[in-house]
């Protein structure tokens, strides 16, 4: 469970100018809860991710995990970072296994977890490449594989298919959704595909910019298991989309305060 | 002001190393050339004390077989290896740590500024008279002009490894000082290596300089003995020694460093490439 509680983050950006990118932000998310969180580019979306997996410090209001509040990162919370960051000394296979290492797991389980992991996001047969010969999309989802690899209880998604072609990132949805509804991991995602929250989430929350604030909050009523092709021809799908799309148009264009 | 540090310092890199020339053929070619026109200079104009290539490279099998000059070759070699791996031990964790963290970075700077313009080979008749003609003095000098491009390089490859690497090895649960050993050194090893490739270079300059002052053995010795003695093909000898050594340090080097880093990013390999 996550309880993020009037939660402000203001950057020093250079000596007398302040930028606040996050203003008065409360949320809680309860355990085993998929929540996504839409907004428009800089309106401190990875800012509030980043907060939460204690990797920036807050200006004011806390954050509190399983009762624990958040003072640096943690194996419990896993990030998924929009710029992949992996590890470019490293092997696809070794970037995978680096966090099983890291927690002591016999070599040749981490390597048959991190090769089940490489087979789920279609890169069986890349083991042995470096990152750089990797392309975008090939490297988020190793990104994603060594995340899930560790198998944090809580997912922070920073918009995990961002680079990938329509086709896997609709095969990936599916088996993120596959993977959460067998073990239901509390999931914070962010993302600029209205489709996408509307599918994946239990919540979807939407922000405004300058200063980032909690514009609205949407409940999705859908049952679960929820199947794509079976969903777009649902009304109440369809109705959830256009209804979010529209409050996303109402916002005001992103002006630098 | 450590930007003009480097440009400096790579300005004295070798101009033979860089890259993208078909491998063997030019330089070859280029030795050849350069050959050619000292035995033209020095048949024409007859300088005084320059003596023919014809006359100064069959001096080479001589010295390179002479026990004698063995011995000297091997205690100037000995002398730069000792000093190179010092600064290595001293300077790579230093410049990482400066990197990472402003207070150590606050630290060095001023004290890396005092020391940069002073040349290093300046320092010998001081150092000398704290720690006499020997060993320990001109290894010292060695070990100071190879730490600061050292020192420089991996404070800046320290300086640039992406926030998101260590972040992704925090939430894995490596520690502040794991991090630095597990993530930070591995990163910043491409730019690393480029501070090794200067510093060989220097380590060669200063090995010959400090045994120009302080002399007694070495490679700087056999040349400064030689011209008092007027035996100027062993000069010259000498000389094509020394940048044979140092052409044949720096292939083995660059063979060495781009195993390491083949993972690298091609921008970062050029930035090695270019210098
Ligand atoms: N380290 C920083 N220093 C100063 N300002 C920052 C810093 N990081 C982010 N900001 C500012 O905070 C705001 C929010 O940035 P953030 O990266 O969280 O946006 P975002 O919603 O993730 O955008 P996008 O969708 O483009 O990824 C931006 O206006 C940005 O300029
Ligand atoms: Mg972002």
């Amino acid at each position: 469970m996550i309880s993020i509680d009037r939660v402000s983050k203001q950057f020093e950006t250079s000596r007398a100018r302040r930028h606040l990118a996050l203003s008065d932000i409360s949320l809680s998310v309860a355990r085993g809860e998929f929540v996504s969180i839409l907004g428009p580019s800089g309106c401190g979306k990875s800012t509030l991710l980043y907060i939460v997996g204690g990797f920036v410090e807050q200006s004011s209001g806390a954050v509190i995990v399983d009762d624990n509040p958040v003072t640096g990162p943690g194996p419990d919370r896993g990030p998924v970072f929009q710029e992949f960051a992996l590890f470019p000394w490293k092997t696809v296979l070794g970037n995978v296994m680096y966090g099983l290492d890291q927690r002591g797991m016999p070599k040749d389980e981490a390597l048959a977890r991190s090769r089940e992991l490489l087979t789920m996001v279609k890169l069986s047969g890349y083991e042995n490449f470096y990152p750089k010969e990797l392309s975008g999309g090939m490297k988020q989802r190793v990104a994603i594989a060594r995340t899930l690899a560790y198998r944090p209880n809580i997912l922070l998604m920073d918009e995990p298919f961002g680079a990938l072609d329509a086709h896997t990132r609709t095969k990936l949805q599916n088996d993120l959704l596959g993977i959460w509804e067998k073990d239901r991991k509390t999931v914070l995602f962010v993302t600029h595909s209205v489709e996408e929250a509307v599918f994946l989430s239990d919540r979807v929350v939407m922000m405004t910019s300058s200063p980032g604030r909690i514009k609205d909050i949407i409940k999705i009523n859908l049952p679960r298991p929820r199947e794509r092709a079976a969903l777009l021809l649902n009304r109440r799908y369809q109705d959830y989309v256009v209804e979010i799309e529209k409050m996303m148009d109402e916002q005001p264009e992103t002006r630098v305060s | 002001m450590m930007a003009d540090i480097v440009s400096v310092e790579r300005a004295e890199a070798p101009w033979w190393s860089s890259a993208g020339t078909i491998p063997g053929l030019p330089p070859i070619m280029a030795c050849i050339g350069l050959l050619a026109l000292w035995e033209v200079v020095a048949r024409w104009y007859g300088l005084n004390g320059l003596p023919p290539a014809s006359a100064a490279l069959p001096q080479i099998p001589e010295i390179l077989t002479d026990k004698e000059s063995l011995i000297d070759i091997a205690d100037s070699l000995r002398r730069m290896v000792t000093g190179f791996a010092l600064a290595l031990i001293f300077a790579v964790p230093a410049g990482l740590a400066m990197g990472r963290s402003k207070h150590v970075a606050a630290f060095f700077n001023p004290l890396l500024m005092v020391i940069y313009p002073v040349p290093k080979a300046a320092l010998m008749p001081i150092i000398m008279l704290w720690l006499g003609v020997g060993d320990a003095s001109k290894t010292l000098v060695i070990f100071l002009g190879v730490t600061l491009p050292l020192i420089y390089h991996s404070y800046q490859g320290s300086r640039a490894v992406e926030e998101k690497l260590l972040w992704s090895a925090a939430a894995m649960g490596l520690s502040a000082p794991a991090r630095l050993i597990r993530i930070v050194l591995p990163a910043a090893l491409p730019e690393i290596l480029v501070g090794c490739r200067t510093g060989l270079v220097l380590a060669l300059i200063t090995m010959v300089t400090s045994e120009m002052i302080a002399r007694q053995t070495g490679i700087g010795n056999i040349i400064f003995v030689s011209l008092d003695l007027g035996v100027y093909d062993r000069v010259y000898a000498m000389i094509v020694i020394i940048g044979a050594l140092g052409f044949i340090l720096d292939v083995i080097f660059e063979s060495m460093r781009g195993r390491l880093v083949a993972w690298a990013e091609p921008s970062q390999a050029i930035v090695v490439g270019t210098t």
